[in-house]
């Protein structure tokens, strides 16, 4: 029988509740401005966990999540299994508001941003037919990653998926023509009249420099939590090939161009950019460290870097030659350097143009030199582009591999010899790039195709 | 590409009512055979004759149902519940349309998607709420009044059990009514004020019939599949005699303008030309007078609407002759009443996906939104009646939380776990039945592939078709309560159909009035009142 009065007993009670409220409160009191609060506060502070260390507080996430107790798993199984359902049923705007209430609830989970960013701008885009429409989309999910690094300011992971987005689903998808206008003019002319979406492009630049900047900021954030996505050495490389990329897409750009002074004016630029392109990748990319199984290694190095680098990592020459080797080949950093470095010279842009401006003057007809303004033909012009274009291959032996290269030098030929044949001339015993035409005559029957389709 | 359409179905009434009187009367036999067993048990000889006995009194309560009994217990609950401050629902509905943006996001680009969601989320909100007043109101009132013994005070007036339960339900159904209403009102304001700038709808459809021509131009059963997970359209090859063929009853009235409107999905198979969407065209027929009359090509936009005015008199060139001819729509194009429309794709090796709630003649003028958003609100009301029958019935046999629980458990059974009990009675469940299930389980053998062994499969499946008289009565048990929903209707602009959303969801209601209020009277009629 219990002996103790009921006053007693709510005595021995409300003791027994202050002893272990002390340790309740040492532990869980939130910090404050001027203090740092309990052990856990304080260990969230310094480790960054809390929500306001993470990126921006939003409200509504934090009031679902208090809702949902411990039911917000559960509840993001079913919304997961509702967005399925929507896409499945192709109901996008449910879709989208079910992928808002997912990362509502889910702010801090990387890998749901990642995904769903991909999924609006990858799968969405793809269902849609006009092509405006799969540009909105892959906006979406642009926009939705850029929302992402909002709350997680520190996650270098998605600062590049955005870079990724607005570099390779926009320049380099099947409709990158259009997406590349679109990102600098969107289509939608009633919301933004005839300007770029400013959340995604607020200064009107081209896409892949918009990139280079997301790029940018992951690397910086980067350096301070890490990254999960890639290798090291390929992740940090963004900014630097997003110019690169830059230059290509400009000298892309102009087979879409009518005007002969814009071409030029095209082909001059992408050769500036090249050269910035060139400087950043062997000066700030190549000069980056990376630390291999064996030793710290930078992909720039001549004998006088090796040697260092053996000094300083303790290990041989040949080792340190091997792991540098490693690095250039798994991020091509060799082809991209000659790339450059031959795409910045003035007679590399002047062949490139030379064999564009050919080809347009053979489709228009103008097959020789005209008598009476003494304006070069497709021939003499596509003579002088394959003269320019056999010293670049002479000059940047390890472009003679690369198949975009030896495809442009090859369609050139093909079209010169296209201008001979209906101006009844036979093929010379010598011409410029000889060697190429006959090295590559597998490649003869695909652009012979390439050529009938295109009605010439 | 836009949304899967609304797939319309029309409801057939003389089959549902086959239907439930097998349900009904298979259910009916097994407690009278139930009742007759435990009867002769626990009276003997004399228990059959107790049992029709009680039967004969039962029949006599039913014959005299006063409606002024029923009403004053209506009314009484109606009160009780007020008392109990069911009303305070409207604070919760308030705080959460108050937040109700910040969940919502809003979309500028575009706005017209908006709009199905703020349906939904009305809709839903309303839905859930009203859902949970009725249900735990009607679940803990008769249990309640029985623990406080203030159904004494009822069951010693002159009043029958059976008017004790029809009174309930009538009283918990009005208060449900009364909340479903002011929140209907609050709810269609509130959708108005945040589609500011756009034009609600509510455009009346008339579907056709669909079937499908080959490239060859012979009838099919469906189009092709070009890998779409659920298949509800079929596709149609470019440059092919391929197309869909929608007939459709034109309106007695004949109206000088008809509107066709479509919303027809693109499929590419290869790049093609990206400066505009796929072409697709219309070409009305008869083929008893061999005419062919084909109306402009159109460019397929996905995501709004294609709509397409044909006049009554159509000036077009005849395709052999290649003259300029001028056809009269009803007299000279309709076939006892009837339109018939092919649907083509004009672009070689691209395809035209096309399912029946695709393309519609639309009736003009169109309704306003408040015809649709209410029609819609009728299936919620519809939904908490039932709910409230189902949970009145159930507290006439269990206490409160156990019929709580009950109408749960039906709820989620009668509305995502209706798909399950649907493709496990007829066999399309992947993975089997119960049986096979258990095997694959046991074996890990993956549900989607062949089992190695196959007369294990075949006896597996024999052994799972065994009880399926009995799932398919358990399946039509359960209401389907994916019936009541006609939100997407409204969301999408159109208004809700009567024969294949209004009719179901009311014949649903009104099949389960009957033998809830008979399993409710004789669960009240044997009760222990006295007991708590």
């Amino acid at each position: 029988m219990n002996q103790t009065t009921s006053r007693q007993r709510k005595m021995a009670y409300f003791v027994g509740m202050l002893v272990l409220l002390a340790p309740i409160i040492g532990l869980g009191m939130p910090g404050s401005g001027t203090s740092g609060g309990g052990a856990l506060a304080r260990m969230r502070s310094s480790y960054d966990l809390g929500e306001s260390n993470l990126g921006q507080v939003d409200p509504t996430s934090a009031t679902m999540n208090l809702v949902l107790l411990g039911l917000r798993g559960i509840a993001v199984n079913i919304l997961r299994m509702d967005l399925d359902y929507y896409k499945d049923h192709k109901e996008w705007s449910k879709m989208r508001t079910t992928t808002e209430s997912v990362i509502l609830l889910q702010p801090h989970y990387i890998e749901v941003w990642r995904f769903l960013s991909w999924n609006l701008a990858y799968n969405v885009s793809a269902e849609w037919d006009a092509v405006p429409e799969r540009f909105y989309w892959v906006k979406e999910g642009g926009k939705f990653a850029q929302r992402g690094t909002q709350r997680n300011q520190e996650n270098a992971e998605l600062y590049w998926d955005v870079g990724k987005t607005w570099s390779q689903k926009v320049g380099r998808s099947d409709e990158w023509r259009y997406f590349r206008k679109y990102f600098v003019k969107d289509p939608d002319e009633k919301s933004f009249k005839g300007q770029a979406d400013p959340e995604v492009n607020p200064e009107m630049k081209d896409n892949y420099l918009v990139a280079r900047d997301w790029y940018a900021n992951a690397n910086e954030k980067e350096l301070g939590r890490g990254q999960h996505v890639m290798m090291r050495a390929l992740f940090r490389s963004g900014p630097y090939k997003a110019l690169l990329d830059y230059a290509d897409a400009l000298q892309r750009d102009v087979k879409y161009e009518p005007s002969s002074d814009v071409i030029k004016e095209k082909f001059s630029r992408a050769r500036s950019i090249f050269d910035e392109g060139y400087a950043e990748w062997v000066s700030k990319y190549g000069k980056e460290r990376y630390r291999t199984g064996k030793a710290e290694v930078f992909m720039e190095a001549d004998q006088n870097d090796v040697a260092a680098l053996a000094k300083e990592n303790g290990l041989d020459a040949g080792v340190i030659r091997r792991e540098i080797d490693f690095f250039q080949k798994t991020t091509n950093y060799r082809y991209w350097r000659e790339r450059a470095r031959a795409e910045k010279m003035p007679t590399t842009a002047e062949a490139h143009r030379q064999l564009y401006e050919g080809e347009r003057l053979y489709k228009s007809g103008k097959l020789s030199k005209d008598p009476t303004t003494g304006k070069p033909g497709a021939q003499e012009m596509l003579e002088e582009g394959m003269a320019n274009y056999a010293k670049l291959l002479d000059d940047f032996v390890e472009l003679r591999s690369e198949d975009l290269t030896v495809e442009e030098g090859m369609w050139g030929l093909l079209i010169w010899r296209k201008a001979l044949d209906l101006q009844g001339k036979p093929i010379p015993e010598n011409y410029p790039l000889k060697w190429l035409w006959e090295e590559h005559q597998g490649l003869v029957a695909s652009l012979q195709d390439r050529f009938n389709s295109m009605g010439y | 590409m836009l949304a899967i359409s609304l797939q319309p179905e029309e409801f057939d009434l003389a089959l549902g009512v086959q239907r439930w009187l097998i349900v009904f009367g298979t259910v009916l036999l097994v407690s009278l055979l139930v009742s007759l067993m435990a009867s002769l048990a626990t009276y003997g000889g004399t228990g059959p004759a107790r049992l029709f006995g009680r039967l004969g009194y039962a029949a006599c309560d039913f014959m005299s149902l006063s409606p002024r009994r029923i009403f004053a217990v209506a009314l009484l609950t109606f009160r009780e519940a007020v008392r109990r401050k069911a009303l305070l629902v409207f604070v919760v509905f308030a705080v959460l349309f108050m937040f109700a943006s910040w969940f919502l996001t809003g979309n500028s680009e575009r706005p017209e998607q908006d709009i199905e969601v703020y349906v939904g989320f009305v809709f839903t909100t309303i839905s859930w709420l009203v859902l949970l007043v009725g249900g735990v109101l009607s679940c803990f009132g008769l249990p309640e009044d029985i623990r406080l013994r203030s159904l004494h005070t009822v069951v010693t007036k002159p009043v029958r059990r059976n008017e004790i339960v029809l009174g309930r339900m009538l009283g918990f159904g009005s208060v449900c009514t009364l909340i479903l209403v002011l929140m209907g009102i609050v709810g269609q304001i509130w959708i108005v004020r945040q589609s500011q700038g756009l034009t609600l709808s509510c455009r009346v459809p008339i579907y056709g019939v669909l079937k499908f021509l080959d490239r060859t131009g012979a009838e099919t059963s469906k189009g092709l599949n070009v890998g779409d997970i659920v298949e509800t359209r079929g596709f149609i090859e470019g440059g092919t005699k391929g197309a869909a063929v929608f007939q459709f009853r034109l309106p007695k009235s004949q109206p000088e303008l008809l509107r066709f409107e479509s919303r027809f999905e693109a499929f590419r198979t290869h790049k093609g030309s990206m400066d505009r969407t796929i072409q697709a065209r219309y070409v009305l027929s008869n083929e008893e007078k061999g005419l062919r009359v084909p109306l402009e090509k159109f460019n397929v936009a996905e995501f709004s609407q294609n709509e397409r005015d044909v006049e009554r008199k159509i000036s077009y060139t005849n395709e052999k002759t290649l003259k300029k001819e001028e056809v009269d729509l009803y007299n000279d194009l309709a076939q006892d009443g009837w339109l018939t429309v092919h649907v083509q794709c004009l672009d070689r090796g691209q395809y035209l996906g096309a399912s029946r709630g695709d393309f519609f003649v639309r009736e003009l003028p169109d309704r306003s939104f408040s015809a649709g958003y209410w029609k819609a609100m009728v299936g919620v009301w519809l939904m908490v009646v039932l709910l409230v029958m189902i949970a009145v019935t159930a507290s006439c046999f269990v206490k409160g939380p156990v019929a709580c629980l009950l109408c749960f458990c039906v709820f989620v059974l009668g509305q995502p776990a209706h798909d399950f009990m649907d493709k496990l009675v007829t066999g399309k469940q992947v993975g089997g039945g119960a049986t096979e299930s258990l095997y694959r389980l046991v074996s890990q053998a993956n549900q989607t592939t062949p089992l190695d062994n196959q007369m294990m499969e075949r006896t597996l499946k024999t052994i799972d078709r065994l009880p399926s008289g009995s799932l398919w009565i358990a399946k039509h048990l359960i209401p389907d309560m994916r019936t009541f929903s006609m939100a997407a209707w409204v969301g999408k602009g159109l208004d809700v159909p009567w024969y294949s959303a209004m009719l179901p969801s009311l014949a649903v209601a009104l099949g389960y009035i009957l033998p809830c209020v008979l399993l409710g009277y004789f669960s009240l009629s044997l009760r222990e009142l006295e007991s708590k």
